[in-house]
């Protein structure tokens, strides 16, 4: 029986799809067979960030629509065994998402995965209402700043309300918290929200954190997610994350300044 | 929402209050009897006797018909107002009203349905609860009690009596009470408390950041809080007709 995570956050721009291609990736790299799914119709990107938009025939719409097989839309991962995407349509809108044709593919995927992943896409509309609804465990993605925390906050309302498990009085969705883009040094600054800010305000425990990093931009324009980047701060983040979602118990890294070394302040080196 | 109207043009509003009253429980329906009394009492306490309003209760007497015109010119004669009779039979109802008075139910009578209507409202609250409600809610004498942190664009409210919240409002939440509203956490959203006009109520919480403060639809802004108030502890009460934002200590 395959868990269902939703990988959200209210805002767009956040990060969400880079996350939920990481993350996927990590869990497939742990030997979990796994698949992720773009919800986010109409503005489909999740398969230029795994980098298989060339190879999309029919999408999450036909399968609902009965148009093709779920097996001839689902996508293969060149990189990793075990990882699989079902991209989104370009062409449509989230109208034609049903919630009777998303439960049947969740159902017929269940049985053959470990993981499903779904992205979810911004706002609080249809597609992010359908892609959290099935959900089993959540992860909330967040940057340090204020706009984001409140959307981030809304979404955790919704996840306790507008969800089967909730509907049904089922054991509760359970929540993680991703903060990514976080960068130290302007935390320092007081230009970011601290850690210890959001964490107290959202109230939920946190899964992990991304360092704002140049290696997330290369990733997603070179069609890799960053995971696969294991030399980047960014990467090993996402891994240390994969490991907490899989219940390991890993220390928290990359939340506190870096002391500059002589060299990099003489070259200014930049994180890879 | 009961937010006071800021344009001039609105020549009024309704708004519920609690006032003190003098309640004059009659245990004879005799005029003279009574105003002989009252001149003992006028000389012994003359303060007492400046047109006090009071209410006169005839719940202990049994006569269907009173002579509550007479009553009433004795009472004005040593300066108390009645201004309303509370019990009594239909015809003491009708004069009543005829000498412009006002006429409550019976204490017993009105309790008793006052409790089966805050019974029925609770049956309907609980009703729409699972709605937007996703923490245990508890329902104990009067106050509800909410575990957990209310979430931006979530509405928690008691329409009867007070609301404890157990954790935090969220900024773009909203609490809302009847009666006060307690907060063991941080406000940081709105809170409305005597949202049926009780201007007793008030409002208390762990740490102040409120975007909005109201009791009884007199508002305070976050933008008009002295920052000073900011992050503690506080209590808010309506006094001398404006919000007074207090240290919880």
């Amino acid at each position: 029986m395959a868990k269902i995570i939703v990988v959200t956050s209210g805002k767009g721009g956040v990060g969400k799809t880079t996350s939920a291609a990481a993350i996927s990736t990590g869990l497939a790299l742990r030997g979990k067979k796994t698949v992720v799914i773009d919800f986010d119709v109409g503005l489909r990107n999740l398969d230029l960030i795994m980098g298989c938009e060339r190879r999309v025939v029919y999408d999450l719409v036909n399968v609902i629509q009965g148009e093709a097989g779920l097996n001839q839309a689902l996508i293969r991962d060149k990189r990793v065994e075990n990882l699989f995407i079902l991209p989104a349509s370009q062409t449509r809108d989230k109208d034609a998402l049903t919630q009777e044709g998303v439960e049947e593919i969740l159902a017929k995927l269940r049985e053959e995965f470990d993981y499903i992943i779904c992205d979810s896409p911004a706002g609080i509309e249809r597609g992010a209402q359908l892609a959290m609804y099935f959900a089993d465990e959540a992860v909330v993605v967040t940057n340090p700043e204020v706009s984001s925390v409140r959307d981030s906050d809304r979404i955790l309302g919704l996840l306790a309300s507008k969800t089967r498990r909730a509907e049904r009085s089922d054991d509760p969705i359970k929540e993680h918290l991703l903060i990514t883009r976080y960068n130290p040094d302007r935390v320092t600054s007081g230009d970011m929200l601290t850690l210890d800010d959001i964490r107290e305000i959202l109230a939920i425990d946190l899964l992990g954190l991304i360092p704002e990093s140049e290696a997330v931009l290369r990733a997603s324009n070179q069609g890799v997610p960053v995971t696969h980047d294991a030399s980047s701060d960014a990467g090993q983040a996402y891994t240390d994350t994969v490991a907490r979602l899989l219940g390991e118990d890993v220390p928290l890294r990359f939340h506190q300044a870096q002391k500059k070394g002589i060299l990099t302040r003489m070259f200014g080196g930049s994180r890879r | 929402m009961n937010l006071k109207a800021d344009s001039a043009d609105v020549a009024f509003t309704f708004k519920g209050g609690m006032l003190p009253m003098t309640v004059m429980e009659l245990n004879s329906a005799d005029p003279e009897q009574i105003r002989q009394q009252l001149e003992g009492k006028l000389s012994q306490s003359p303060a007492f006797f400046q047109h006090t309003p009071v209410v006169l209760s005839v719940e202990k007497l049994d006569t269907p018909n009173l002579a509550l015109e007479r009553i009433c010119a004795v009472c004005r004669d040593h300066k108390l107002l009645p201004v309303a009779v509370r019990g009594g039979t239909d015809p003491v109802k009708q004069s009543a009203w005829a000498l412009g008075l006002g006429w409550f139910a019976p204490v017993q009578e009105e309790r008793a349905r006052r409790l089966a209507s805050i019974a029925a409202e609770n049956d309907s609250a609980e009703d729409q609860a699972p709605q937007d409600t996703p923490d245990e809610v508890v329902e104990s004498s009067g106050a509800r009690v909410y575990r957990g942190t209310v979430r931006s664009g979530q509405q928690v409210s008691a329409s009867t009596g007070d609301l404890v919240v157990i954790g935090a409002v969220n900024a773009g939440a909203e609490v809302l009470a009847a009666g006060s509203i307690h907060v063991y956490g941080a406000l940081r959203g709105r809170a409305l408390a005597g949202i049926h006009g009780n201007l007793g109520a008030g409002i208390y919480c762990r740490e102040l950041n409120a975007e909005l403060l109201s009791v009884a639809g007199n508002y305070k802004r976050l933008e008009d809080i002295d920052a000073r108030r900011l992050g503690m502890p506080a209590e808010v009460h309506f006094a001398s007709e404006q919000l007074e934002i207090k240290p919880l200590a």
